[in-house]
C-alpha cells in the first residue's frame, strides 16, 4: 500500500532523512518511532507530499503522491483545522476539497467521533481531545485507503488515547492502512509493524516482537532498586554496559553478554552496601528504543 | 522583570532578519526615493494652445511661457479642442488667444488671453496659476506698449493684456473634489492589502496551510478561491465609501456608472491580488504588514494624487508607472470630475488589468504546494 524507496531530505547542512526505505501493507498499522528531531515529521510530510524530497521514490496505492491525493488523508501534529469555523463547517470544507458532498457520510463521521453534540461549535472552542477527533474526521471525510497520523495522541489524556487507538484498530479492520508517528512506547506496541528512526535513518524495523530482538546478542536484567545516582554511575562505568534505565523502583540494564550477572550484582551491592537480587528478562521496546538511539548518538 | 521582557523582544526582532531588512533598508530606500522625487515645482507641464491670430505679439506670449520651462506647449485647432485635450489628460493646461488680440493690443485696449488649468490636481492648479504670470513678465510685455508721438498724453494700462484663468472641471476649487476621489483609492488600497496581505501567512502561522496542502487542491483554485471573496468584500467597500462621499461631501456623479464599476472591479482586483502576493512572500504577519505599508506610502506620494507628476524628475518617472494607484487616480478623476471619455482612459484601464493579471499569475507561480 505504501512503498518508500531510498528517500532523503537535507535542510541546509542538516540531513533530516537519510536513505529511508519502507513498505507498509494494506490494513496494517505502521508505527514510526523515534526521538524528537529524529526525522519522523519530515518523513511523514514527505510521504504526504508537503515537503519535497531530495531523492528517492514514494508510491501510495501504486501511484505517485500527486496521483494518490484522493487515496490518503493526513492528520498533522498540530491542530490544523480552522478555529473560526464550526465542527460541521470544517468537515464539509475538507470533504469538498475532495469533491465529497455526501451529507450522510459526513454525519456518520460526526457520530463516529462523538462530535454530534458539538456540530455547531467553533473548532477553536473544542478541547484538545475533540480537536483531535475533528482532525481525524476531516482526514477521513473522503474515505481514504491510507491515513497518515503525525503523533496523533500527543498531549491527549489516556482515556481519549485509548478511544482513539480503538478507532485506529477498527479503521485497520475496515482495510485502511495507518501510518503513525509516535515517541510513546505503549503506542508503538499497539502497531502491527514498527520502524525505529534515529538521526534520519531507520535503525530497526519489523513487528514489535522482532524489534525487541533488534538488540541482537545482548542481555537484559532488572532489579528492584530505588533510584540512586551513584548506582547508575557505577553501572555506566562498567565495560559492556549498553543502557541503564530507571522505572520507578525498577532498574533495567541492557548489557553485552560478557558483562555477567555477578559483576552487575557486585557493582550495585558495593554502592548500596547490601545484596541485591537481579533477574534476567526480555528487552522491552523502550530498552531497544533508547539503546538504539544511544548507539546512533555515539556513532 | 521589565528588562527581561525588553531583552526578549529585542532578541525576537534580531532573529527575524527579513524584518530587520524591512525596518532598516526600506525606510532608507524610501527616504532616498522621496528625497529625489518629491518636488512641488512642476516642469514641462503639457499645455495645449490655440492662437486664432498668430502674430509677433502672440508669439512673444508663447515664448514667455515656454522659456521658463514650466510649460510644454503644443498647438491644437480650436478653443474647444483645448478643453478636450485637458479632459483627455493629454494636457494639464491650455491657452486661448482670441483672433482680435493683436488688433486690440496695438490699440492699447487690453485684450484678454484665456488660460485654462485642470482643476482636478490641487498643487498643480496652484502652480500653474502662479506660473502663468510668466506670460505677463516685463520681458514679454515691454514691446507691447504703443504710443503715437503726435497724440495727447495717453494713460496706458499697467499690463498690455489681461490673463483670465479658467479652472476647468472644478471651477469652485472644492477641496473634496480634489482629494476624495483619490482618497477612495487609498482606503481601498489599505483595506485590500491588509485584508489579503495576512490571508496566506496567517494560514501558515496557524498551521492550517499544512492540512490544506495535502488535499488535491490545485494552485490556481487556491489563488482564485482566496481572491474572489476579498474582491467582493472590497468592491462592496468601494461603493460604501463612495456612497458616503456622495452623501456627506457632495462628490460629483460619474460620467458613466458602468465605467466606474469597471474601475472599481479592476482596481480592487489589482489590490487584492497584490495583497495576496505580499502574503505569499511574507513569512510572518508582521512582515506582510510592513511590506503593505511600504507599498501604500510611495503609492500615495508618487502617483500624482498629492504631488504633481510633472514635478517628479525624469529619473524617477518610471517608478510612477509601476504604481497601480497612478492609473486609478487618473481614471477616477476622469470619471468623477472631468467626465473623460473611455477612449482617453482605456490605456489606464488596460494598465490596471495588466497589473491584476500579472499579480495573479505571479501569485500562482509563487505559491508552492509544499511547506
Amino acid at each position: 500500500m505504501i512503498q518508500v524507496s531510498h528517500i532523503s531530505k537535507n535542510f541546509a547542512e542538516t540531513c533530516a532523512v537519510n536513505d529511508v526505505s519502507l513498505e507498509v501493507g494494506e490494513g496494517n498499522i505502521f508505527g514510526l518511532l523515534g526521538p524528537n528531531a529524529a526525522g519522523k515529521t519530515t518523513l511523514i510530510r514527505m510521504l504526504c507530499g508537503i515537503i519535497r524530497r531530495d531523492s528517492g521514490d514514494v508510491r501510495i496505492n501504486n501511484k505517485t503522491i500527486e496521483a494518490a491525493r484522493h487515496d490518503f488523508g493526513y492528520v498533522a501534529q498540530h491542530f490544523g483545522q480552522y478555529e473560526e469555523l464550526s465542527v460541521w463547517e470544517n468537515l464539509k470544507f475538507y470533504a469538498s476539497m475532495y469533491g465529497v458532498n455526501d451529507k450522510l457520510q459526513l454525519l456518520s463521521l460526526l457520530e463516529r467521533y462523538q462530535l454530534m453534540p458539538f456540530k455547531n461549535r467553533r473548532a477553536g472552542q473544542l478541547s484538545g481531545g475533540y480537536q483531535r477527533r475533528l482532525a481525524l474526521a476531516c482526514a477521513l471525510a473522503h474515505d481514504p485507503a491510507v491515513l497518515f497520523l503525525d503523533e496523533p495522541t500527543a498531549g491527549i489524556d489516556p482515556v481519549t488515547r485509548k478511544h482513539l487507538w480503538d478507532d485506529f484498530y477498527s479503521l485497520a479492520t475496515e482495510g485502511k492502512t495507518l501510518f503513525v508517528t509516535t515517541h510513546y512506547m505503549e503506542e508503538a506496541q499497539r502497531c502491527n509493524h514498527l520502524a525505529f528512526i534515529s538521526h534520519g535513518q531507520i535503525v530497526a524495523q519489523g513487528s514489535p516482537l522482532t524489534i525487541r530482538n533488534a538488540l541482537g546478542d545482548t542481555c537484559v536484567y532488572r532489579a528492584e532498586v530505588a533510584y540512586l545516582p551513584e548506582v547508575h554511575q557505577a553501572l555506566h562505568d562498567l565495560p559492556g554496559m549498553i543502557l541503564v534505565n530507571q522505572f520507578g523502583k525498577e532498574l533495567r540494564m541492557v548489557v553485552e553478554p560478557q558483562l555477567s550477572k555477578q559483576i552487575l550484582q557486585a557493582a550495585i551491592s558495593k554502592v548500596m552496601n547490601k545484596a541485591v537480587e537481579l533477574e534476567q528478562t526480555q528487552a522491552n521496546l523502550e530498552d531497544v528504543f533508547i539503546a538504539l538511539t544511544q548507539e546512533e548518538n555515539k556513532s | 522583570m521589565m528588562m527581561a521582557i525588553i531583552k526578549k523582544e529585542l532578541l525576537q526582532l534580531r532573529r527575524d532578519p527579513r524584518l530587520i531588512g524591512l525596518i532598516v533598508v526600506m525606510p532608507l530606500v524610501m527616504l532616498v526615493l522621496f528625497g529625489v522625487a518629491l518636488k512641488l515645482e512642476p516642469k514641462n507641464v503639457r499645455m495645449a494652445y490655440y492662437d486664432a491670430a498668430p502674430s509677433i505679439f502672440t508669439n512673444l506670449v508663447r515664448t514667455g511661457l515656454w522659456s521658463d520651462g514650466y510649460f510644454d506647449l503644443y498647438e491644437v485647432k480650436s478653443k474647444q479642442a483645448i478643453i478636450e485635450e485637458i479632459r483627455a489628460g493629454r494636457a494639464k493646461a491650455g491657452m486661448f488667444i482670441d483672433r482680435n488680440f493683436t488688433s486690440q493690443l496695438v490699440e492699447n485696449r487690453q485684450p484678454h488671453i484665456t488660460f485654462f488649468v485642470d482643476g482636478t490636481m490641487p498643487s498643480l492648479t496652484t502652480a500653474m496659476k502662479y506660473h502663468s504670470g510668466s506670460a505677463t513678465d516685463d520681458s514679454v510685455t515691454n514691446g507691447m506698449y504703443f504710443s503715437d508721438a503726435d497724440a495727447e498724453n495717453v494713460v496706458v494700462a499697467d499690463d498690455p493684456f489681461i490673463m483670465d484663468t479658467e479652472i476647468l472641471f472644478n471651477p469652485d476649487e472644492k477641496e473634496t473634489w480634489y482629494f476624495l476621489p483619490g482618497v477612495i483609492g487609498v482606503l481601498i488600497m489599505q483595506i485590500a492589502l491588509i485584508l489579503t496581505g495576512i490571508s496566506v501567512v496567517r494560514e501558515r502561522e496557524k498551521q492550517t496551510l499544512e492540512q490544506l496542502l495535502v488535499t488535491p487542491l490545485s494552485k490556481t483554485v487556491f489563488i482564485i478561491g482566496k481572491l474572489v471573496p476579498y474582491i467582493i468584500i472590497a468592491l462592496f467597500d468601494f461603493y460604501f465609501i463612495l456612497g458616503a462621499g456622495w452623501l456627506f461631501f457632495d462628490l460629483p456623479s460619474p460620467s458613466s456608472q458602468l465605467l466606474l464599476f469597471l474601475l472599481a472591479l479592476v482596481y480592487v482586483a489589482v489590490m487584492i491580488a497584490l495583497g495576496l502576493l505580499i502574503s505569499l512572500v511574507s513569512r510572518t504577519q508582521q512582515q506582510a504588514m510592513f511590506i503593505a505599508i511600504f507599498i501604500i506610502v510611495p503609492s500615495i506620494l508618487l502617483s500624482g494624487f498629492i504631488f504633481p507628476m510633472e514635478a517628479i524628475p525624469d529619473s524617477v518617472q518610471p517608478v510612477t508607472l509601476i504604481i497601480p494607484f497612478t492609473y486609478f487616480v487618473e481614471i477616477i478623476r476622469g470619471l468623477l470630475v472631468k467626465h473623460t471619455e473611455f477612449i482617453d482612459l482605456y490605456r489606464d484601464y488596460l494598465a490596471l488589468l495588466g497589473f491584476a493579471v500579472f499579480f495573479v499569475l505571479v501569485s500562482i507561480a509563487r505559491f508552492r504546494k509544499t511547506l
